[in-house]
């Protein structure tokens, strides 16, 4: 069943598409990824979601219905700029928010979550005292306290150091295996390809991925080879049958020309350097997502 | 609704727990009332500096009654009966000869030594003062620094003219028995009307009007809204911008309406306005009581008072509320801060003109123009004068149908404006916004 269904939806602002003929079906229980460079529409379709800005066209129904007039107690919403009142305690803060949202048994929920993300410290001190991350996860906290169906994240790890980011991944999934549905934006292709069960992709306000990781991969096939030898990016120097090379240092990720088998290019690779590592393999998210937004750049480039 | 509630007591706590609030509760009246205060130490404390006054008298009769005068209040009147001090300047007067043929020459001189200090003044008598009709010498002229509101001048213009009116009598040669009351003045005293007692319905009698109270009453209660408007209201433009640019409105709107946003912080500015005029009204009822002038609280205005009030700041916070949505920085927020202050703060100076004449066709036509009538129809109010009752009945129509129109235009300018960034809020995007949405 799905939980959010998108369907033909368009917003624009002046003569600017931001979102063009949308539609996206998010299965309940699910972790949706929503990803796309700066400025493609993410935001705007979150906020279309979140009905705090309505489409020209198109239709958005939540659990089956629209929603236009009041706002959703099952929903945690936390905006890519967020901001909070921070003259406020931290405890005063969440309880706020937990009340805004109907939530109940806030002061056990706050104590928690506060142990949970080692703030409890904290709680009687003022918001304008956190650092940034911490900040980050006050307001994380505060978006998840009434327990909500939904969790709308709009780049829920920017800015977090890898222990939070861990702590933050790891409550994701447990809320997920509670049952709520979560959609997140990010611009971390890792943790979009090992978190999410669903990736989207909108690229100048046009959906252009949609579905299961190896979904979108199989539409890529095995066009990727991922090497380690002695000499590096190097070794491809001149070498044909190849359409870029990504170098990562001690490890090159290499796109096949079309119609050309990889075997050939082992040979000829092993005619030039000594090879430690050959695989053959679906390309990255990454990959994918740079072929889309930004298919003119090249890091070398083979005749 | 329980979502505007939080929001109102996140306002209201915010704003009443903060050290200014209190400030601002004792520096306000403080400060309004300081020109009163101002006028009490300055009656207290009177200048009891020698005022030295040169008299060039070309009548040659004047020179021994105003000697006398100055011997007297100098002897008499410049001392406190109680305890002694001398409270007033004492007057000496410097008699000169007058020069017709140098006179320039003569005040030249006299000039200068005013402006050396050595005199505080000096008089110039004409020479017909006696009977100055018609005639060029019937002129009694005061040169000083300051001449405007000076006590020394009017002390002169008493001692001259009454010294003038007595010579003219003995002219007549009458009886003084005749001559007693010829220049006896009345003031008209005022009152107020002939009621009847609503309990037991007795007549009762008019009561001598008191003036100060009747200009006072007004004058407190409309600087009391104004106050409270400006204390509640108008931050909001500033409140809602810093939420906007600090990114706090996003984080509420995905939990809240616009309109339930804008709702329960115009009803934080309504809490923290009502609690502030309880704790003034509250303190002025006391004070009035236990001083015996609880006469002077007008109880019959006060529901008035607190219906227009309330009904004041949702007309002005939802709009400035609206216009804090349309700006992007402090820049955009003080552009805007005076011409939306603009129709909160007209009235005021208009506060005499109504008091003057509160049934007149300005007051009455004011006071029934919705931005204007809760100020205006409150000091009509206010005022003694009765008006009549369908007035604030109607005034208070508009004002809500007002309000409402407000609202709704406000709400549409705040939910169009409040996310949106880089649009500066010149009057066509004020449209824009109000009535394309």
């Amino acid at each position: 069943m799905n939980i959010i269904e998108l369907s033909g939806v368009t917003k624009t602002f002046g003569s600017v598409v931001a979102v063009n003929n949308l539609s996206l079906s998010v299965p309940k229980g699910s972790i949706y990824g929503f990803i796309g460079p700066n400025g493609s529409g993410k935001t705007t379709t979150i906020r279309m979601i979140m009905k705090i800005m309505y489409p020209d066209h198109g239709t958005i129904l939540i659990n089956g219905s629209e929603h236009h007039s009041h706002r959703l107690s099952n929903i945690g919403y936390l905006p890519e700029e967020r901001g909070m009142y921070l003259k406020m305690k931290i405890g005063e803060l969440l309880q706020f928010h937990g009340e805004l949202n109907s939530a109940t048994d806030l002061q056990n929920k706050i104590s928690f979550w506060l142990e949970r993300f080692d703030l409890v410290d904290y709680r009687n001190k003022k918001a304008e005292t956190l650092s940034k991350g911490m900040k980050q996860k006050l307001q994380f906290i505060a978006t998840i306290l009434h327990q909500p169906e939904i969790v709308i994240l709009d780049e829920p790890f920017s800015g977090l150091d890898p222990v939070n980011a861990d702590i933050m991944k790891d409550v994701i999934l447990e809320l997920q295996k509670q049952g709520a549905t979560i959609i997140f934006s990010t611009h971390d292709m890792g943790v979009a390809e090992k978190m999410c069960d669903y990736i989207f992709m909108i690229y100048k306000g046009e959906k252009v991925l949609d579905g299961t990781l190896s979904h979108i991969q199989d539409q890529y096939g095995n066009d990727t080879i991922r090497i380690r030898s002695d000499k590096g990016a190097s070794a491809f120097e001149n070498m044909t049958g190849i359409e870029k090379v990504n170098d990562f240092g001690k490890l090159q990720e290499v796109r096949v020309a079309s119609g050309v088998d990889p075997q050939l290019i082992l040979s000829n690779l092993l005619e030039r350097t000594r090879i430690t590592q050959f695989e053959i393999t679906k390309p990255s998210l990454n990959d994918i997502f740079i072929r889309i937004a930004s298919p003119e750049r090249k890091e070398v480039e083979h005749g | 609704m329980d979502k505007i509630l939080t929001l109102f007591k996140r306002e209201y706590r915010a704003a009443v727990r903060t050290k200014s609030f209190i400030i601002s509760l004792i520096l306000v009246p403080l400060l309004m009332g300081g020109g009163f205060l101002a006028m009490i130490i300055m009656e207290k404390n009177q200048d009891t500096d020698d005022k030295r006054v040169a008299v060039i008298d070309f009548t040659g009769f004047m020179e021994d009654p105003l000697r006398n005068a100055a011997e007297i209040r100098n002897q008499q009147e410049i001392f406190d009966p109680e305890s002694g001090e001398q409270v007033a300047s004492a007057y000496h007067i410097e008699f000169q000869t007058p020069d017709s043929v140098n006179r320039l020459d003569q005040q030249l001189e006299l000039s200068r030594r005013v402006q050396s200090g050595e005199l505080h003044a000096f008089l110039e008598i004409g020479p017909d003062v006696l009977h100055p009709s018609g005639k060029e010498g019937g002129y009694i002229r005061y040169y000083s620094e300051h001449s405007f509101n000076d006590r020394v001048r009017d002390w002169y213009r008493n001692v001259i003219n009454s010294n003038l009116q007595q010579l003219r009598v003995a002219e007549l040669n009458l009886d003084e028995s005749q001559s007693a009351d010829l220049f006896t003045w009345l003031g008209i005293e005022g009152m107020g009307l002939v009621t009847v007692d609503k309990k037991t319905g007795e007549q009762q009698e008019a009561r001598q009007s008191n003036e100060l109270q009747s200009f006072l009453v007004p004058y407190i209660m409309v600087l009391l809204m104004f106050m409270l408007v400006m204390m509640s209201a108008v931050p909001l433009l500033t409140a809602v911008m810093e939420e906007k640019t600090g990114k706090i409105a996003e984080v509420l709107l995905g939990t809240i309406t616009p309109f339930q946003f804008m709702a329960g912080k115009v009803m934080g500015g309504i809490g923290i306005s009502l609690t502030t005029a309880a704790i003034y009204v509250g303190a002025a009822i006391f004070t009035t009581r236990s001083t015996g002038f609880e006469a002077a609280i007008p109880y019959d205005v006060l529901p008035w008072f607190f219906v227009y009030t309330v009904l004041f700041i949702i007309m002005v916070g939802t709009g400035m509320a609206a216009l804090g949505a349309t700006c992007n920085d402090n820049k955009d927020a003080q552009s805007l801060q005076f011409p939306a202050m603009l129709p909160v703060i007209l009235p005021l100076f208009l506060i005499m003109p109504v008091i003057q004449d509160p049934s007149g066709p300005l007051a009455t036509t004011l006071s029934l123009i919705p931005p204007f009538t809760p100020s205006i129809m409150m000091i009509r109010l206010a005022t003694p004068v009765t008006i009549p009752m369908w007035q604030p009945i109607v005034g208070l129509g508009g004002v809500i149908l007002f309000t409402l129109f407000t609202v709704w235009v406000g709400a549409r300018v705040f939910r169009t404006a409040i996310l949106l960034q880089g649009q500066k809020p010149s009057l066509a995007n004020l449209f824009k916004y109000a009535f394309r949405g």
